[in-house]
């Protein structure tokens, strides 16, 4: 049993600390939590089904076609959810406007996909049991996108202009950043991110559309926690997240696992309301 | 006397008001087409039954009209894509009674639309046919002119039940639900009705329907003893990871419950074929085919006459039957009633007795208005489907 908990929890978790990280991604350079980022999540999935198992294509080809697939989607978000609504952020009108896109996004893919779960490959057909491909490969790629958005922040301009934009927006674009190009961009590499959560989780969540408010939901747990534009922090929560919510439904069941997780996520935030690993905000005077 | 120009206006408006009003009617009405509303989910997320009983609907008016339809008069079937909504149902429903004048509707499909528009259908007096389970749609008392042509929720858990103990002899039983309204209310009756019945439900569970890994509630219904699992959800990838589980974990208990556990996507989602045995869904005798691989004679009738002109690969036999009963109905109803009149209508599904339909022998009396015989509905090998039957579970005769 508990091998099974941490193997399906860490699984889990590792899918919701990856939507965590999509929505820091958007949040880093536009100040907006877009709540398309499930829905991204939910695509990843859908467009890895429909590649390989309808179009029959291999999972090499798949991958940057799903993964180009929700890029597209992310900068369409920021075009249509995000940039209208950038004047007037003190008023939150992109909870509105993202959720209102996430909406468009789950019916869209409910009529033009279906509305049954649809199978998901096995891409590598490696291990079994609890050590099955379904539950490692969430995990190895929610470590992998950590590693690789550590080397963009860290070691590339490119990175440095996202953090550049993420700490001090006008000051950013006083030293002649490209503040939008570079929005647009944090949403294509967000769209990406989404996109890898869905197809590494694939086999776990299935091709469905309802698991785009299922992530949104949980995936915005992580961020709360691990603090709000921390993805290390958000991966940790979102793990953590994952086990809690396993074990939570081995000892008490489905329906009071929910109330579990929300009770613990509401006595976190009382506690450190800056996130476990967030910095209190600065107030200026 | 002198007649006035105010005369000649007043006498004129007379003839042409009878001549409008009462004069013509009756010819017109001995020719104008007998027209059926159709309620149907024709797209949308619960569009799969719509489609099928629209193929039997149009076999049936076709038929009709090709004998020289009812009474001499044409069956026409207005059909309206209601795409599962309720609030479209409502909308549906208000332009058949008020606008297009219908005689009989037939819908809607699913039990949402129903509770939306039989209230209405109630105060239009207009004669309803629906296949909908949900079983406070049946009300001879608050809708009288409401007749249901398929099982009630209440008739499907009985066929479980029984079948747990009395075919299985299996006495300890855990119970799962999705978390739906339907998820819910369903596993509440049928622990319920177990118990009654002197069952030992060992575990209960609601699971929510998105849940990646099922492990946990199997795991707990396993070491409470259970020696057969009654599920009922509409989800086909949660009864597919139940049976993944299952085989996961090396146990054989047998799954009996919802009709969605013989639905062909479950054969998608199943890691292997052999996850699938041992699942017992809801079915009818009426479309099961014995160990002989043969169907009852009447409705192997059926198949053999619309073969090659319907489509039965894609769908579920019991819902083409279904919809050619519905119209076969109403057309008997009014050749009997002498017209179209609603109460006429009323009165001979009142009245009917054994009536040998495709999909099933139904009975109706005032007070009874569900006329689907409860020993008709039995269970079914969940993998079994051929062209929209299904094997009858081992067991039955």
């Amino acid at each position: 049993m508990l091998a099974s908990i941490i193997a399906s929890g860490l699984a889990t978790g590792a899918v919701y600390a990856l939507i965590g990280i999509t929505y820091n991604t958007m949040f880093a350079t536009s100040r907006v939590m877009s709540f398309t980022a499930g829905q991204l999540g939910m695509l990843g999935g859908v467009f890895g089904s429909l590649f390989m198992v309808v179009w029959g294509l291999p999972s090499l080809v798949a991958l940057p076609l799903a993964l180009l697939g929700c890029a597209a989607v992310g900068v369409v978000t920021e075009f249509l959810a995000v940039r209208p609504v950038l004047k007037s952020l003190d008023k939150h009108l992109y909870v509105l406007s993202t959720l209102a896109l996430a909406l468009m996004i789950q019916q869209v893919t409910a009529i033009k996909w279906g509305t049954e779960p649809r199978p998901f490959p096995r891409l590598l057909d490696i291990g079994s049991g609890v050590l099955d491909e379904k539950f490692w490969l969430p995990v190895a790629t929610c470590l992998l996108v950590i590693a690789a958005l550590e080397y963009l922040y860290r070691r590339t301009l490119v990175g440095r202009a996202f953090i550049a934009i993420a700490e001090d927006n006008f000051a950013a674009r006083a030293l002649g950043l490209p503040e939008r190009d570079l929005r647009i961009a944090s949403y294509a590499l967000a769209g990406a991110i989404g996109a890898l959560a869905g197809f590494a989780g694939g086999e776990l969540l299935l091709a469905f559309f309802a698991n785009g408010p299922l992530l949104s939901f949980y995936g915005f747990v992580p961020v709360a926690l691990g603090g709000l534009g921390n993805n290390r922090g958000a991966a940790i929560a979102g793990l953590a997240l994952g086990l809690f919510q396993q074990a939570a439904n081995f000892l008490v069941g489905g329906v009071f696992a929910s109330v579990a997780v929300f009770s613990v996520f509401i006595v976190v935030l009382l506690a450190a309301p800056q996130g476990l690993l967030g910095a209190a905000a600065a107030r200026r005077v | 006397m002198a007649i006035s120009r105010r005369d000649v206006l007043l006498g004129g408006a007379g003839v042409l008001g009878a001549m409008a009003s009462g004069l013509p009617r009756p010819a017109l009405a001995q020719s104008e087409p007998v027209r059926i509303g159709w309620l149907a989910a024709m797209t949308g997320p619960s569009s799969a039954p719509a489609i099928g009983f629209d193929r039997g609907v149009h076999v049936a008016a076709n038929e009709i009209n090709a004998a020289g339809g009812v009474n001499g008069r044409p069956i026409e079937i207005i059909t309206r894509d209601t795409q599962g909504d309720p609030t479209k149902a409502v909308n549906a429903t208000q332009e058949m009674i008020s606008q297009l004048k219908v005689h009989a509707v037939w819908g809607p499909t699913n039990s949402g639309e129903s509770l939306a528009v039989s209230p209405i259908m109630a105060r239009g007096r207009m004669p309803n046919l629906h296949p909908c389970v949900i079983d406070s749609l049946i009300d001879p008392v608050k809708f009288p002119n409401a007749f249901r042509l398929a099982p009630s929720n209440t008739q499907w858990d009985d066929a479980v039940r029984n079948y747990c103990l009395k075919i299985l002899k299996v006495n300890k039983v855990a119970v799962f639900g999705d978390t739906t309204g339907y998820g819910v209310t369903a596993a509440n009756a049928s622990v319920d009705g177990l118990k009654k019945d002197g069952a030992d439900v060992v575990y209960r569970a609601n699971i929510d329907a998105t849940q990646p890994d099922m492990t946990p509630d199997m795991l707990r219904a396993k070491n409470a003893g259970a020696e057969a699992i009654v599920c009922w959800s509409t989800s086909t990838g949660m009864d597919a990871r139940l049976f993944n589980t299952r085989a996961a974990m090396g146990w054989d208990v047998p799954f009996v419950g919802h009709p969605s556990m013989s639905s062909g996507e479950i054969g998608k989602l199943v890691a292997k074929p052999a996850n699938w045995e041992k699942v017992y869904a809801v079915g009818y005798r009426s479309c099961s085919y014995d160990t002989a691989g043969k169907l009852p004679a009447h409705t192997q009738e059926l198949i053999d006459r619309i073969k090659g002109k319907v489509e039965l690969g894609d769908t579920l036999l019991w819902w083409v039957a279904g919809g050619y009963d519905a119209i076969t109905l109403f057309a008997k109803a009014i050749i009997a009633s002498g017209g179209t009149d609603s109460q006429g209508i009323v009165k001979y599904l009142n009245g009917l007795d054994k009536y040998p339909g495709y999909f099933g022998t139904y009975t109706f009396t005032e007070k009874q208005h569900n006329g689907y015989p409860t020993e008709d509905v039995v269970m079914s090998v969940a993998s079994s489907a051929r062209d929209g039957t299904f094997a009858l579970a081992p067991g039955y005769s």
